[in-house]
């Protein structure tokens, strides 16, 4: 279990089952009560846009993949990038993906916005213990 | 214009000469001529020849000049020059500069001249069939590539899913399952990964360039068999490392290699053995690294011995699961990074597999 109250967890993928799987583990696992699933990447920029106005940003865990159609994982952080530091800074990303790829794994270990790579079958275990560790400064 | 046949421009300032030329080839070859170099590079800006034969003695423009001139904007046709003087400095000038096929001496000989057009046709067709092949091997090449990646994400990915749900429904315990059959399909899900993976193993060592960088065997072989140690964990591993000297070579290779003999050590255990063993042994010296990788598994049946770094072979003694194909990448990472392997079985009592990989660490600098 999770303590960061009010902390939200956003998932990209677009895969269904695994968006499915996903907002399971996180519910078993107790890491969050708000769950967002996108199926495109396109539309969570859109969510995240209409956040930049909150007075708020809550702490924000991201699962995101990395191969999909049109806007892929990458494509997404590139686009992330350019949003404002508020909303940035509470926005956390943990790639997910079954990726074997070479230059798939070393770009997502390249990239200063990522924290962590986690393969799939994403593991109960594994998915606590990379939240757990983003927080750690935190509580 | 017909396709197939040998289309000529010949460029000389005597209109006889070019007179003379279309009257002795015309049957053959596909003819056209210019009287001065001028008028022949405005020709080739329309039509499509395979063969320039030009004359060296013109006003305003050389033979020699002309070629040089055009054979960066056409590098493809054959040239070859004519000439009244046999000056060798010309010779040489018009083969270094102008890139030229063939010399040939004014006035010509009908069939010397026919003889050489068809060597210079002939160099041209195979230089042409041989662009075109670069092309479609280059095309093959990234579409194989594409199909890896493919491979490696599109098949792997339903794989992963399927696996993900086996695993929630051991943490939520929503599915009654007493014959154990989400076992039995979570064995036969990763036995299909195992062998995707394989496939990615194989291509990525064929096609990955090979990079040299310090190898710390201790390191390599411990982590080697903490992959492998769950899968069996009555087996003692002993690994003797003897690294006096630096070690430098292709971490990728290298690790491929050791993992899938490891692997197999691991995975061809007698099932009543009581203690079961997996021996690693390596010394590194200056020029080369030996390891050493035994066992006292089932071992290999000698008739057996030849066959085991065949692709797709798999023995018939014994009932694991395998694809046949381990060794075999085994032996073309061996092949990639110039190592060596022996192998030594006794059936019944055990393997013993002997590398040696060049150490490319450069002692001499």
């Amino acid at each position: 279990m999770i303590s960061i109250p009010d902390l939200r967890v956003i998932l990209i993928d677009d895969n269904e089952v695994d968006l499915l799987l996903h907002e399971k583990l996180i519910a078993i696992q107790q890491i969050s009560r708000t769950v967002l699933a996108f199926n495109n990447a396109n539309k969570a920029l859109e969510f995240l846009s209409s956040n930049i106005t909150l007075p708020r940003i809550p702490p924000t865990v991201i699962l995101l993949d990395i191969q999909m159609p049109e806007m892929d994982g990458f494509d997404f952080l590139e686009a992330f990038d350019s949003y404002p530091a508020r909303i940035k800074s509470q926005c956390h990303v943990i790639m997910v993906s079954s990726s074997l790829d070479y230059s798939d794994i070393s770009r997502t270990y390249a990239n200063p916005m990522v924290v962590k790579l986690l393969k799939k079958p994403l593991l109960a275990k594994e998915l606590t213990a990379a939240v757990t560790e983003i927080f750690r400064d935190f509580s | 214009m017909k396709e197939n046949r040998i289309r000529i421009l010949y460029i000389d300032d005597e209109v006889h000469n070019l007179n003379a030329f279309k009257a002795s080839f015309r049957r053959s070859y596909e003819i056209y001529t210019a009287n001065s170099a001028q008028e022949g590079k405005q020709l080739l800006k329309s039509i499509d020849v395979h063969i320039i034969i030009a004359d060296q003695k013109m006003p305003v423009s050389t033979g020699v000049e002309f070629f040089n001139e055009i054979k960066d904007t056409l590098p493809d046709p054959m040239r070859i020059l004519l000439t009244g003087y046999t000056d060798v400095e010309d010779i040489i000038d018009a083969i270094n500069k102008g890139h030229i096929f063939s010399y040939i001496k004014k006035p010509w000989d009908e069939h010397e001249l026919h003889r050489t057009i068809q060597n210079a046709y002939e160099i041209y067709a195979t230089r042409k069939q041989l662009k075109e092949k670069i092309v479609e091997l280059e095309k093959i090449n990234d579409e194989l590539n594409r199909f890896i990646y493919s491979t490696s994400h599109d098949l792997r990915s339903p794989l992963m899913s399927v696996l993900g749900i086996i695993n929630l429904s051991r943490l939520d315990n929503s599915v009654t399952d007493p014959n154990g059959y989400l076992n039995m399909i979570e064995v036969c899900i990763q036995k299909l990964d195992g062998f995707i993976q394989k496939i990615i193993e194989y291509y990525r060592n064929s096609r990955l360039d090979v990079e040299y960088e310090k190898i710390n065997f201790d390191h390599l072989l411990n982590e080697c068999i903490s992959q492998f140690k769950h899968q069996n964990t009555a087996i003692e591993f002993q690994v003797t490392v003897d690294q006096p000297v630096d070690f430098k070579g292709d971490t990728f290779r290298i690790s491929v290699i050791l993992n899938n003999l490891i692997s197999n050590a691991v995975k061809y255990q007698k099932p009543d053995e009581v203690h079961p063993k997996v021996n690693m042994a390596v010394k590194v010296e200056p020029h080369k690294a030996t390891l050493l990788i035994s066992d006292n598994g089932i071992g290999i049946l000698s008739e057996h011995l030849n066959n085991i770094f065949k692709m797709f072979f798999r023995s018939k003694n014994n009932n694991k699961p395998g694809s046949g194909i381990g060794l075999y990448i085994v032996k073309e990472a061996l092949n990639k990074i110039g190592g060596t392997i022996n192998v030594e079985s006794k059936y019944g009592e055990g393997t013993q597999f002997e590398i040696s990989i060049p150490n490319r660490n450069d002692f001499d600098s």
